[in-house]
This record gives C-alpha cells, structure tokens and sequence, in this order.
C-alpha cells in the first residue's frame, strides 16, 4: 500500500509542475489557458528531438528556453490584445491555439508515437521493503518539489515575486505603485509555459508523445486548478496530490469508478467551497 | 386512352424489367462511395493513420487494376475519436452524405454502436480493426461484417499453446472497454482449460496516462504469466512503465494486438522477446503478401503494419462485392459479401462465412525479434483458417 501512496506521489507532484504555470497564468492575467496542454506537448516535442543530438539534459534545457520564449510572444502578441475582453474570447482563441499546435506537430512529427529514455544517471529502480521502484520516478518527485520550493521562494522571497503577488490581487493599484504589469505578464507567462514545457520533457521517458498528449493533460490540470482555487499555487499544490492519490487508490480500491473520481471530487468543492481548497489568489 | 395506357405500362414494365430473376444486375456509374469513420485524433489516432494509409492504398489498386469496372472510388474520413457516441455520428453524417458503405472503426464499442444503426441508416459497415466476438455473435447483423481476426479467432492459437507452458499462475491486463472485456473473458476460458491458475484481471480505461498502480498491483500478484490486451499508444505507456518497474524481467507477457509494429516502435527494445498473437506478418510467404509489401514499400517507405493489411483485405472484399453485385448499395453490396472468396489475398484464400459475417482466414502467433537491424513480429506458429476460425457462435441470429 504504501508503494500505491508513492504512486500517488509521483502522478501529483508532476501533475503540479504542470498546473502550476496555469495557476501562474490566471493569477496574474485573469486567462483560463485552454493552450497550456499545447505548451506541454510542443515541450515534449522540442526536447524529444533536441535529446536526439543533446541527450536528455540537453533536450530538457532546450524545451525550458524554447517555451520561454515562446510563452513571452504568447503573452505579447495574444493574451496582451484580448486584456479587458470577455473571458469566452479568450477561451476561444487560446482553444484555437491549441488545435493550430496540434496541427502544428502532425505537421511536422507525423501522428505517429514516440518515446525517449530517460537519463542514464535516472534509470534503473532502487530496493524498497519487499518491492522495487524506478529511481526516474522518484526523480519526478524530486521535480515537482522543485518547482513548488522554487516557485514558492521566488514569490515570497523576491522583489519581482511581491510585485507579481501585488499584480495578482490588484493589477491597477499595482501599476499606479510604478510596477510595470506588461513585463511583469510577459515574465510570469514566459516561467509558465517554460514549466509546462519541462513538464512534457521530464513525463516523456513514461508517458509516450504523440498529438493526443495535449488534450490528455489539459483536463486533469484544469481539476487541480479549479479544486485548489484559481491562481492559488499552494492550493493547486495541495489539490495535485490529493488527485495523485485519489488516481492511485481509485484504481485499487474503486477500479469501476477510478476516471470517475476526479470529477466527483471537483464537483464537491464546487458546491462547497466554489472558490475551492485555498480560496485566495497567489 | 391511348396516352393513359402508356403511362401505366411504362412503370409496369419498369417494375417488371428491376423485379425479373436472373438478369444482370443493373450496373451503377459514379464513384463507389467509401466513408471511413476513424480515429484521427486521440489515443487510437496512430491507429487511424493505420487505416487511412491502407485505404488509399487499397483504392489507388483499385483503380489502377480496373477492379470496379471503370468506376472510381471516392471516400471521406470523419474523425470518430474513440469514444462510441462520437463514432455513430461520424458515421451517421458519413451516411447523410451519401457514404453508406462504412469501414475504419478503431474500437469494437464503436463498432457495435454503429452495427445497430445500419438498418435503419441503409448502410454497411465492414469491420478491419474491432476484435469484439460480439460483432459476429449476439450484435450480428445482416448488414455488419468483419474481415480481421476475431477474439475467438485469437484465443483458438493461444489455447493449445498455453497448455504447452511451463508458468501456472497467470494474470490479465486489458483496456477496459468491449475489446478488453472480451479478450480478458477469453483468455480466461482458455486457462482454465489449459489448467492454469487466473489470479487476477485488472483493467484500464483507452487514454490511462499512469499505469502504476495496475502494474503494482501485478507485480503483488507474483504470478509467472501476464495476458496483455491494450493497443496503441497505451500500449506503448503500458510497456514502458512496466518495464521501468522492472515487471516485464519477473513475468512472461503474452500479448494481443501489443506487440504490433506500431508499438513495437514505440517501445522499443524493451519489446524483444514479447510473444504474442501475429495477426499478420509483412513476411508471410504468398505471392500476392510479397507483391503487397514491395508496392506498399514503394508508397509508403515503410513496412505495412498487421491493421494496415487486414484492413487492405477489407477493402479488396468490399471492392470484390460492389463488383459482384454490379451496384454499391448496401444491401446489395452485403448479399454479394456473404458467402464471397478471394483466391489470392496476402493470408491465401479467405472466405466471408455467411453465417456470422466472419472471414475465414489463418491466423498465427510469435514473439517480437531481430529482422535484420529492426524489432519485427516474428511468426512462430501458423494454424489454417479451418482451425483458427472457431464455429459460429450460435448466439448469432442474422436479422
């Protein structure tokens, strides 16, 4: 049992680097990113053919700097114009968005699946009592804390994470105290789509890449946005695990029910605390 | 009066001439409409490109042969996901539009969604993917066809084999929908009657991202033998992760429809050494197979795939019975199907059994290996239609 916990561990904390550049994304911009599964995948895509020559750090560095820059234009040139828009315009646009990419890839790749190993430093499986476990996963593990360690100091702990704290409860206060909210946008978008973009490389040596891979994600790291409360990034934290395990113990204990389960448990914190677990924004 | 009389004979003579026995049937111009419901995106998407390659390529020969009499063939797809309900309206539309001759279906619970509509549509679908004995057996209908292997079909190779192995404990990893259910309540009655000892059947639904759980769940059991029944790119996920856990060096994994080249790419090395049911093999020794894989070569620059060549056999026998019936209206095209032989397909001779709407055909089984440089299935075991086509389930009452 306490293997299927781990398990749980594993899918919940990658499901957070995720999510996370979602929360990031609505905090600051107000924008339900219905491209950010396409950020994913064009991650996974970039690195899987960047590791052919650079290995898998090199492709990981790769989908990291190229979804940065990549989610900067995307602030500057989309989400920038569509600002004081209605929110279904947005939905709209990012949705087309994210077939374009999709198109994009088959394009290019082809709609056949791929796979990439992981690191040589990362393979393997380590002994736990009585059974054994991947060391790759654990590394996802490792990640997802990363991140969330990572992004929590640097919006604690920096000048530029207070202004991006202040921008999300007020943008308009915010810019009249002289903080410059565009850049501010375009540097909090750039970090999420480079998350998002990571992400697809790290669940590349488990998950397969193909097209379908966007649309896959998107559904999942909606629940643990919507369940955390939008733009919390402590509560997407705490709502990526609590589906890790409900993933893993559904599968276990209610295999009829498992696809089930994550809805059931949206809906609940929709109806009882409709601003879900954390109920403030970043 | 004159004129009144010819007015009446005219129709009269009309109705005579179409209800008369024995006179050639009345021969159609235009194109021969194909529509092609499949999997363009999603899980199964890969597979989808399977189907469409092996339908271009099936009517390009067509054409190119004079098959249809001078008539061309022209077919749509339309993107049926992998969800049933999306897959009878793809179809559905397919048929508005004047597509009623229905092939590519990924899923059998598509399959079987649309096998029930065709009546009321006026349609025909032929089955090249769905493996579901449901199709031939208590959903058969007068108007479903099926020219792919079977889950019977599969399980009448693995049965006599399974006795010859040495592992007693068994378990079953399948997707969880009518394929999967099927395959898994197969196996089961092939193990019992080879003496095996089922300890478990776990299943996933199509689109499982994190197969951890199942796999640990297997890895607890600690059986000696592992039925798989998961295809596509879950396949793929299934393969990876459980190799990543270590299950795939504690357990010997016999599989169906997972190890296919398809998958074999995609999980690479890791798939040596898997056995499995060989539903077809570009090395299969005919004529027409070696001719098949040069032109498809040519074509495609790649090897084609076992849906790729069952679904290419599809299409040649439903080529062959719109030729038959002289016409591509469905219910015509489906008297000409039943009962109809081609002599010289990739697998020989083939025969669509009139009464389930099953094609007879041989079917084999292998483990993945070395061709060369490339990881291929590799044929075994041939068993002859005559025994890998197992007796018509009588649950099946044609209506």
């Amino acid at each position: 049992m306490l293997i299927q916990i781990l398990n749980g561990l594993v899918y919940g904390t990658f499901l957070f680097a995720m999510a996370s550049g979602l929360a990031l994304m609505f905090g600051l911009r107000r924008i339900v990113n219905f491209a950010h599964g396409a950020l994913y995948m064009l991650g996974a895509y970039f690195g899987y053919t960047a590791a052919k020559l650079a290995g898998f750090w090199g492709g990981l560095l790769v989908a990291a700097l190229g979804l940065a820059v990549l989610g900067v234009a995307l602030d500057i040139l989309v989400f920038r114009p569509l600002r004081g828009r209605d929110p279904l315009t947005t939905l709209l646009v990012t949705f087309g968005l994210a077939l374009i990419s999709e198109d994009f890839i088959q394009t290019f790749w082809g709609n056949d699946t791929h796979s990439f190993a992981e690191p040589a430093l990362l393979s393997g499986v380590v002994q736990l009592p009585g059974t054994t476990f991947p060391i790759y996963r654990l590394a996802i593990v490792a990640f997802g804390i990363l991140v969330a360690g990572g992004l929590a100091f640097w919006l604690t702990r920096s000048k530029v994470g207070l202004y991006v704290r202040a921008a999300s409860h007020d943008p308009v206060i915010a810019a009249v105290q002289g903080v410059d909210t565009d850049r501010l946008s375009a540097l909090v978008v750039g970090v999420g789509a480079a998350l998002a973009g990571m992400a697809g490389v790290v669940a590349a040596p488990i998950l397969s890449i193909s097209p379908a891979m966007a649309a896959d994600i998107l559904v999942d790291s909606f629940i643990v946005v919507v369940i955390g409360g939008l733009g919390s990034l402590g509560g997407a934290f705490a709502a990526a695990l609590i589906l890790g395990q409900i993933n893993v113990l559904g599968v276990v204990f209610l295999p009829e029910l498992t696809a089930l389960l994550p809805f059931l448990l949206m809906m609940a914190v929709l109806i009882w605390r409709p601003t879900g677990l954390a109920g403030s924004r970043v | 009066m004159k004129h009144s009389l010819i007015k009446l004979a005219a129709p009269l003579a009309l109705a005579a001439l179409v209800a008369l026995p024995g006179l050639p049937a009345y021969a159609q111009s235009g194109p021969v409409k194909i529509g092609v419901a499949t999997s363009l995106t999603g899980p199964y998407a890969d597979l989808g490109e399977e189907v469409k390659r092996a339908v271009t390529f099936a009517a390009k020969e067509a054409a190119a042969k004079g098959t249809l009499k001078g008539r061309t063939v022209q077919y749509e797809f339309a993107d049926a996901e992998t969800d049933p309900e999306v897959a009878r309206r793809a179809s559905e539309k397919l048929v508005l539009g004047g597509y009623k001759l229905l092939v590519g279906l990924i899923s059998s619970a598509q399959g079987l969604a649309v096998g029930g509509q065709l009546e009321k549509w006026d349609a025909l679908y032929l089955a090249t993917i769905n493996k579901s004995n449901k199709l031939t057996a208590d959903a058969c209908n007068t108007r479903m066809f099926r020219a792919n292997h079977s889950d019977a079909m599969d399980m009448a190779v693995i049965g006599p084999w399974l006795k010859s192995r040495p592992e007693k404990d068994w378990v079953i990893m399948a997707a969880d929908y009518a394929w999967g259910r099927d395959s898994a309540e197969e196996f089961t009655k092939a193990a019992k009657v080879a003496g095996k000892n089922l300890k478990a059947s776990y299943f996933a639904p199509i689109g499982t991202k994190d197969y951890a759980p199942h796999i640990q769940q297997i890895k607890d059991q600690k059986a000696q033998g592992m039925w798989v029944a998961i295809s596509g790119r879950d396949a793929i996920n299934f393969g990876v992760q459980a190799d990543q856990f270590g299950l795939l060096k504690t357990i010997f994994p016999v599989s169906q429809s997972f190890a296919v080249p398809l998958t074999i790419k995609g999980m690479g090395p890791i798939a040596e050494g898997i056995w499995g049911i060989i539903n077809y093999s570009d090395g299969l020794d005919t004529p027409a197979n070696k001719a098949f894989v040069a032109a498809w070569k040519k074509e495609f620059n790649r090897d084609p795939a076992n849906f790729e060549a069952e679904t290419y056999v599809g299409m040649q026998l439903l080529f062959a019975a719109v030729a038959k019936a002289g016409s591509d209206e469905p219910e015509k095209v489906a008297k000409a199907l039943e009962g109809l032989s081609l002599d010289d397909t990739i697998f020989g001779k083939v025969t669509m059994r009139a009464q389930d709407h099953q094609l007879i055909m041989p079917n084999y089984m292998g483990k993945v290996g070395k061709v060369g440089a490339e990881l291929k299935p590799v044929i075994e075991m041939a068993v002859d239609g005559s025994i890998a086509t197992p007796a018509p389930d009588p649950s099946c009452k044609m209506k």
